[in-house]
């Protein structure tokens, strides 16, 4: 399964010199976390919600002060065309939750850990489905067929 | 990111919700940065009028509009 086939919100980006009340704003409205940061088409950054927090709210930092001084850079990327698996590395090597997706050096969308869990979960359910209904309910042994 | 969506000026992007009572978002499509009319599109968001750049996923859809051709 590649990267992007997992990948399951659309991704918003803001560029760099807007603000962080735009930020939080756009956060606001698209109903997303995290923004990807980008200086024209290239990605520099990401902020996310908890940075606007930290980073500005409590520092006291202006409204108009811009985004790319509380994101996060340089960003975790993965290639869209990449093996998830690689994402799994990548969230376990890095200690992030969410990763930014590129083709050809562009970002695409971004990638969670929250996201996966739930697929997994989805996964593991139906897995378990089976297992669980003959623990549950045990099956009778199918007769032995006669010989003649 | 959806990469042969297509939108054009005017048009309405919905993103469904995730979650349960979670409502769906809309924005409207000012450009197209894609070749012919593909994402990235930049969007302008409902009651803010705030602007960003959109990277349509799976949870979006476009809503074409008939356009004027005057």
């Amino acid at each position: 399964m590649r990267t992007i086939d997992g990948v399951r919100r659309s991704g918003v980006g803001i560029s760099a010199d807007r603000s962080v009340h735009d930020a939080a704003a756009i956060m606001e409205q698209s109903g997303v976390g995290a923004l990807a940061v980008l200086d024209g088409d290239l990605l520099v950054g990401v902020v996310t919600d908890r940075d606007l927090v930290r980073r500005a709210l409590a520092k006291r930092m202006e409204n108009d002060a811009r985004v790319d001084a509380v994101m996060s850079s340089p960003v975790v990327t993965i290639d869209a065309e990449a093996d998830l698996h690689a994402a799994f590395a990548l969230f376990r090597t890095h200690s992030v939750r969410r990763l930014a997706v590129v083709r050809e050096e562009q970002f695409v969308g971004m990638i969670t850990v929250d996201d996966l869990l739930v697929d997994l979960a989805a996964d593991l359910a139906d897995l378990a489905r089976p297992v669980t209904a003959e623990v549950l309910f045990a099956h009778r042994d199918s007769p032995v067929p006669a010989i003649a | 990111m959806q990469a042969d969506m297509h939108a054009s000026v005017g048009d309405r992007i919905v993103v469904h919700g995730h979650r349960v009572g979670e409502p769906d978002r809309d924005c409207e499509v000012l450009e197209a940065r894609g070749a012919d009319g593909r994402a990235p599109f930049l969007v302008r968001w409902g009651e803010s009028g705030h602007e960003s750049l959109f990277f349509p996923g799976p949870d979006a859809t476009v809503k074409h509009y008939e356009h004027a051709s005057h």
